[in-house]
């Protein structure tokens, strides 16, 4: 029952994001068969050195989605991000439903309820790529390297998202 | 003179022979006991890729060397790593000249499950967006009809199956448009 509502919901945001999609995001489920198993394509903020680069994740809902929160993934590559855990894991207040926060700094606000949106977590997460949150690093290596070696970050960066179309 | 030389006579050397014996069996099988109750390992410290996967599932807070120095501790026990966690004593840092030996998943007996987690995290690691989409066929075509190709922006149709092509269709125009980009870029800064 719990999870039919999840599935209609999901669809209906499948459908605004298909015929009204945000600019730089493409998002779906993998196949409709399975409506809690989506995979997404987020655009590298302009002015980043994420710029021009194409981004998969892959986003998984739970069965009483939008109550829960979905999980976030990066895929294909890794996105050298001090708010993405090596393993491709994204960390942001949007994915932390509102019980819980383990970070002690996040606002209710900022993080999940079912008034937010998939179209929401991509644009957050894009928003992210373009300022990293320093406070609490999943990735420290990289959290470190964007604080005291910007220029080494940003090379990274641009190597990975060559590298992550082909080239 | 030479008959009171003890080293070399038959009954010391027998008891020698059989000390060494058990001394020998108790040793090794003491470095088998841990894994006599868990999985089957390799001598030595070598971590399971597999346990690590599992536990990294688990709590994809922690980074694998974290789990991969608690597991090579502890044995290469899933469940008092886990236990660790939970409890909340959290993982330790691992000393910085830390390198993890990696065990080769072995193919026969408990590979189980581990092999279609293994097969989803390596097309997951290092895996361009061409090949991950299978692209490359359409890297070569792709250019002439580059300048035709109008950006299918907002895409829905009523029949499941076209839904799907349409959004396969969005999903690698925009790998493809993001490529050529990029190429252009760079050619234009090598002239």
């Amino acid at each position: 029952m719990a999870s039919s509502v999840a599935q209609k919901r999901l669809f209906h945001e499948y459908k605004n994001l298909s015929t009204n999609p945000p600019e730089g995001i493409t998002a779906g489920p993998v196949s409709e068969d399975d409506m809690f198993y989506w995979e997404a394509l987020i655009e590298g903020p302009g002015d980043t050195p994420f710029e021009g680069g194409v981004f998969a994740a892959e986003l998984k809902f739970p069965k009483d989605y939008p109550l829960s929160p979905p999980t976030m993934k990066f895929v294909g590559g890794g996105v050298w991000h001090p708010n993405v855990y090596p393993n491709g894991t994204v960390c942001i207040s949007i994915l932390h439903p509102p019980g819980d926060d383990p970070n002690h700094y996040e606002h209710a606000s900022e993080r999940w309820s079912p008034i937010q949106s998939v179209e929401k977590i991509l644009i957050s997460v894009m928003s992210m790529l373009a300022e990293p949150n320093d406070e609490s690093p999943a990735n420290v290596e990289a959290a470190k390297m964007w604080r005291e070696r910007r220029p080494e970050y940003e090379q990274k960066v641009r190597d990975e998202v060559r590298k992550g179309l082909g080239l | 003179m030479h008959d009171d030389e003890p080293s070399l006579n038959i009954p010391s050397l027998l008891t020698l022979a059989v000390v060494s014996f058990f001394v020998l069996r108790w040793f090794f099988n003491r470095d088998d006991s841990p894994s006599a109750g868990g999985r089957p390992r390799g001598r030595g410290n070598a971590v399971d890729p597999a346990q690590v996967d599992q536990i990294s599932q688990m709590f994809p807070q922690l980074s694998t060397r974290e789990i991969m120095w608690d597991l090579q501790r502890n044995g290469g026990s899933v469940a008092a790593t886990t236990e660790r966690i939970l409890a909340g004593r959290g993982l330790e840092t691992p000393p910085p000249s830390f390198q993890p030996q990696v065990a080769m998943p072995s193919a026969n007996g408990p590979a189980r499950q581990s092999t279609s987690v293994a097969a989803s995290t390596s097309k997951a690691d290092g895996q361009d967006l061409i090949s991950r989409y299978g692209l490359s066929a359409k890297l070569t075509s792709e250019s002439a009809e580059a300048a035709s190709a109008t950006p299918s922006k907002s895409s829905w149709a009523q029949n499941k199956e076209e839904r799907q092509r349409l959004l396969q269709k969005r999903r690698d125009e925009m790998i493809l448009a993001a490529r050529r980009k990029m190429m252009q870029k760079e050619q234009g800064k090598a002239k």
